[in-house]
């Protein structure tokens, strides 16, 4: 049997920081991920943040990865965060900027898939000087201890034997779920995230957002668009893409289900998005049914080569950098060449194949994944035997706010864990005293192990402060109290310091409630709320188009089995699963696994378990 | 120490063809229906790559060492830079002359084989597609594998090699009377020239050969940016080809018209059956068991 020092499960930012942490300490680790190849598996937002704590230090993304800041392909960085709430077509903005701003050397937009693969590149590099690496494609389907030796099982590869293990096989970690080191996280515990990433060229975004060309923004939405759930809407800009995404509390959705398609969509309809994410969008004509099968077929593909031609061309028309490399490898004179050549490009497609240009927006991914609140639910004892949990594996996400934060706080995870787990190399020792515990109490020290904790009096305060000029009669006397702490100053250093004795297992059924998320926005936006115009409608894709769209690899066995057919949850998954997989027969619910994305929404009554090896969803943005 | 660092290496050679790329969105065609060349993006034959990764096996397994051939235009070595990207390939031989041009394929086998003589070393296996997609028919692999007196595996769906007893044992898929899909296994001492399946998929079952694996897929990327140096072209003389066999005096047959084969009238009698009727269903599946006690082997 081949031996390992350490093996890391899950290739998501956190595992791979684990794996990179190890390399630089010297350690020999392999990395397991499912995936066929790394990012394939990853959704986030997703905003990573790199924070500077009050008290304390946090390992942040430039520190283990030197040369992020220079070579990273991350998005852009937020420069501007605004909050907007809506009532049908009103919608009255708030700066949060302060917020966004709040500890935080900067936060930047990132697309998982791209991001987890330069990682990988960053961390294998240093792995492979110790004889480790990463592995993709492979599935750890179960862990043994045989008379002090640790046994890995996966589904592809002969087994191997390792010394420590650090899990980080996100929030449906099937590792803790096999070792017994934690329940399945409730819905009351979990979020569920959906999110569609729509192309948009990167020049048009800085127009569009009215930012530079290394700037970004981040809007974030609250009111009657959340339909009636706590939780909001969010949209991102990347560099030629945004992300626009819902995230709402799970038990929110049990109670009144919604589609969680339809929660993107109805952010999609909201005029002031619609705006945002329009476009120009070519439009074949119908090819003419009579003509000869060779016709038809010659027409059918030159059409699609000149789409492509003129959306590639376009894409680096309206990139400064692609636009300069053009030049630069003298395919184009000048940039204005470029320019000429795309439309005349534009007036070959419409003379010559009755193409037309339409106002719409492109949507090229849609996802969703549940994302753990680590207020509710982080692992008290992220450790079991020599196994430590990081990052959503140890249902280690923080929401405070409108921010949302699992990326940077699985990096400061990994690297507390890679550290514990070269200590434990150096001595030999791998017990959970020597090993677990030190892990726990490293992690216990971590800034973000307090923000899961306490409230933050500064933070509230910049929320508090931002919403202080609203007047206040013109809010419904019943949400007065929240008004009241909205605009008074002494009400709201009073309401910051109960908040902390009351704690957060009491605040939070105050907080997080329809009234903060639904009605009071709704009602800000219907009396102060500008109207906003669209002017066009938006061509939603079905769902059925939205997972054509996505690349399966499909298994011919289900990695889900639904356990109890006729109970209410699983009636509910029927509208709640993102792909439509559940549908209803005589004898109960039942599963078509085959358009599964994995996102854990039905983990809690079914037998969950990730696909094997390179099978299931792979994602091309993330 | 594994038993691949001790041993002799393996020398495998793998001759690969350049195609147009006929994906939607890449493939242009002209009015008249036939396919134009100018227009149409060219890229590494689907098989030729299927024949790339299975010398990439050995190479992952056996610490095998690869070189890859092609007899072609200047713009051909493209596709050794495509096939080096994908198997770290050591070496890489473009057979480039005027008058290979024309050649059927005899004459490129004849071209392949004095190219595969000219390698620098003695090569143990030679791969090759199961054949190309622009119209050829599967003839080079063979005719070559004739030529250089090798041993022919064709229709390969898996390999071993024995490193000390220097033989190849190989799956074969063959159609036995009619019935697909029947495996037939087959030892062989190298030299061997395998004929790569197109269902061909190399399997790494073991930690460390994914590690290598992946380490030879990051070498594989800086080398193929640097091709040119891996990179030797030759001509006719170079190889030292007996003009008498190559190029359209070595073609003992020339491709004269391709033209589209006429639908037939289809000879079948289809029924729609309703799914939900079980008589009808049963009828099928009676149906069918007719069909096959017919094909039984016997
Ligand atoms: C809609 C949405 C918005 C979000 N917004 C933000 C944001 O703005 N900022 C932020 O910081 N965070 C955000 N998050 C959270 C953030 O995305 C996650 O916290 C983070 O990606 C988790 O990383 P991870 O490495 O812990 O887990 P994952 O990224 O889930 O990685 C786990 C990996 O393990 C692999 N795996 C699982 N089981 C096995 C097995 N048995 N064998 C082998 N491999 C296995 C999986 O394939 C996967 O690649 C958001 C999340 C969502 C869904
Ligand atoms: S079946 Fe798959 S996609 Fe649907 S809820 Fe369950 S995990 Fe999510």
């Amino acid at each position: 049997m081949e031996k390992y020092d350490v093996a890391i499960i899950g290739g998501g930012s956190a595992g791979l920081a684990a794996l990179k942490q190890l390399s630089r300490l010297g350690k020999q680790a392999i990395l397991f991920e499912s995936g066929n190849k790394i990012g394939a598996k990853n959704i986030s937002g997703g905003i990573l943040y790199s924070k500077k704590p009050k008290k304390g230090k946090t390992y942040n993304v430039e520190d283990i990865y030197e040369n992020f800041l220079q070579d990273a392909p991350f998005e852009r960085k937020i420069t501007k965060y605004i909050l907007h709430a809506t009532a049908k077509d009103k919608v009255f903005s708030i700066d949060l900027t302060a917020a966004h701003k709040y500890e935080a050397n900067f936060g930047c937009s990132v697309l998982m898939n791209k991001l987890n693969q330069w990682f990988a590149q960053q961390a294998e590099e240093a792995a492979q000087k110790y004889g480790g690496g990463i592995v993709t494609g492979v599935h750890v389907r179960a862990i043994r201890w045989e008379d002090g030796h640790t046994i890995i099982q996966t589904d592809e590869l002969e087994e191997v034997e390792v010394k420590a293990i650090i899990a980080a096989d996100g929030v449906n970690s099937e590792i803790a779920y096999m070792t017994g080191a934690r329940q399945k996280f409730s819905p009351s515990e979990i979020y569920q995230g959906v999110k569609v990433i729509v192309k948009l060229p990167d020049e048009i975004i800085n127009q569009r957002f009215s930012i530079g060309p290394d700037e970004g923004s981040a809007h974030l939405f609250a009111g009657d668009v959340t339909l009636n759930h706590i939780g909001g809407g969010f949209l991102y800009t990347n560099r030629d893409t945004l992300s626009l995404g819902a995230v709402y509390h799970l038990d929110s959705l049990l109670e009144t289900p919604n589609e969680p398609y339809e929660l993107v969509n109805t952010l999609l309809k909201n005029p002031m998005i619609s705006e945002l994410v329009k476009d120009e969008v070519p439009v074949r004509c119908e090819i003419d049914r009579d003509a000869p099968k060779e016709e038809q077929m010659r027409i059918r593909f030159a059409v699609t080569k000149m789409i492509k031609t003129w959306a590639e061309l376009r894409d680096s028309y309206y990139s400064k950098k692609e636009k300069e490399r053009l030049v630069k490898e003298g395919k184009y004179g000048s940039p204005e060449e470029i320019g000429a050549q795309l439309s005349s490009l534009r007036d070959q497609m419409s003379t010559k194949y009755g193409i037309k240009f339409e106002t719409d927006y492109v949507e090229v991914e849609y996802s969703a994944k549940t994302i753990p609140d680590g207020k509710r639910c982080r692992m008290e004892k992220p450790y079991f035997k020599n196994i430590l949990f990081v990052g959503d594996a140890a249902g280690r996400g923080i929401f405070v706010g409108p921010r949302i934060e699992g990326i940077n706080v699985g990096i400061d995870d990994a690297v507390r864990a890679a550290n514990a787990v070269a200590r434990a190399l150096d001595k030999d020792n791998f017990t959970e005293k020597y090993l677990g515990e030190y892990y726990s109490r490293l992690i216990e020290d971590s800034p973000y192990t307090h923000d899961l904790k306490v409230i933050d009096k500064d933070y509230l305060e910049i929320f508090l402060g931002a919403v202080k000029e609203v007047p206040k009669e013109i809010i419904s006397s019943k949400y007065g109290l929240v008004i009241k702490m909205m605009s008074s100053g002494t009400l709201r250093s009073f309401a910051v310091g109960v908040a902390n004795i009351l704690g957060y297992e009491n605040l939070l059924p105050i907080i997080e409630t329809v009234d903060t998320y639904v009605k009071i926005p709704t009602e800000l936006a219907e009396r102060l709320g500008k109207r906003m115009y669209a002017s066009y409608a938006p061509t939603i894709p079905s769902i059925a188009q939205r997972i054509a769209k996505l690349k399966f690899n499909d298994d011919n066995i289900s990695h889900i089995k639904v356990l109890t057919p006729t109970s209410e949850f699983m009636k509910k998954m029927i509208t709640l699963c993102p792909t439509r997989c559940y549908f209803m027969e005589k004898e109960g619910v039942i599963i078509q696994h085959e358009g599964c994305i994995e996102c854990g929404t039905c983990s809690e009554e079914t037998d969950w378990k990730h696909p094997r090896g390179e099978k299931g969803i792979n994602y091309q943005y993330g | 120490m594994t038993l691949k660092n001790q041993m002799d290496p393996i020398n495998t050679a793998v001759i690969v063809k350049l195609e147009p790329d006929f994906s939607e969105g890449n493939v242009s065609y002209n009015p008249d229906g036939t396919l134009n060349r100018a227009e149409t993006k060219n890229i590494l034959g689907p098989h030729s790559a299927i024949a790339v990764s299975a010398a990439f096996y050995a190479k992952v397994k056996y610490g095998a060492k690869i070189a890859i051939g092609t007899m072609g235009p200047p713009m051909a070595e493209s596709i050794l830079q495509q096939a080096q990207l994908m198997s770290n390939a050591d070496e890489l031989y473009l057979y480039s002359d005027r008058i290979f041009a024309g050649a059927d394929t005899l004459a490129t086998a004849e071209v392949l084989k004095a190219g595969i003589q000219k390698m620098q070393k003695k090569i143990d296996i030679v791969f090759s597609g199961h054949r190309a997609s622009d119209g050829e028919t599967g003839q080079t692999g063979p005719q070559t594998a004739w030529k250089l007196g090798m041993t022919f595996l064709g229709h390969v769906i898996d390999y071993e090699i024995n490193l000390e007893s220097r033989t190849v044992r190989a799956k074969r898929l063959v159609r036995i009377q009619g019935v697909y899909d029947v495996v037939e296994e087959v030892e062989s001492p190298l030299p061997v020239f395998i004929a790569i399946d197109p269902s061909y998929k190399p399997k790494f079952n073991t930690v460390s050969q994914r590690l290598d694996y992946e380490k030879y897929q990051k070498e594989a990327v800086k080398r193929a940016q640097d091709f040119k140096q891996y990179l030797k072209v030759f001509n006719a003389a170079q190889i030292e080809a007996d003009p008498k066999f190559i190029g359209i005096s070595g073609s003992p047959t020339i491709v004269y018209k391709v033209e589209r084969i006429p639908k037939g009238k289809a000879t079948r009698q289809a029924k729609v059956i309703d799914g939900s009727n079980k008589e009808q269903i049963r009828e099928v599946v009676t149906r069918l068991l007719q069909a096959l006690s017919t094909m039984a082997i016997k």
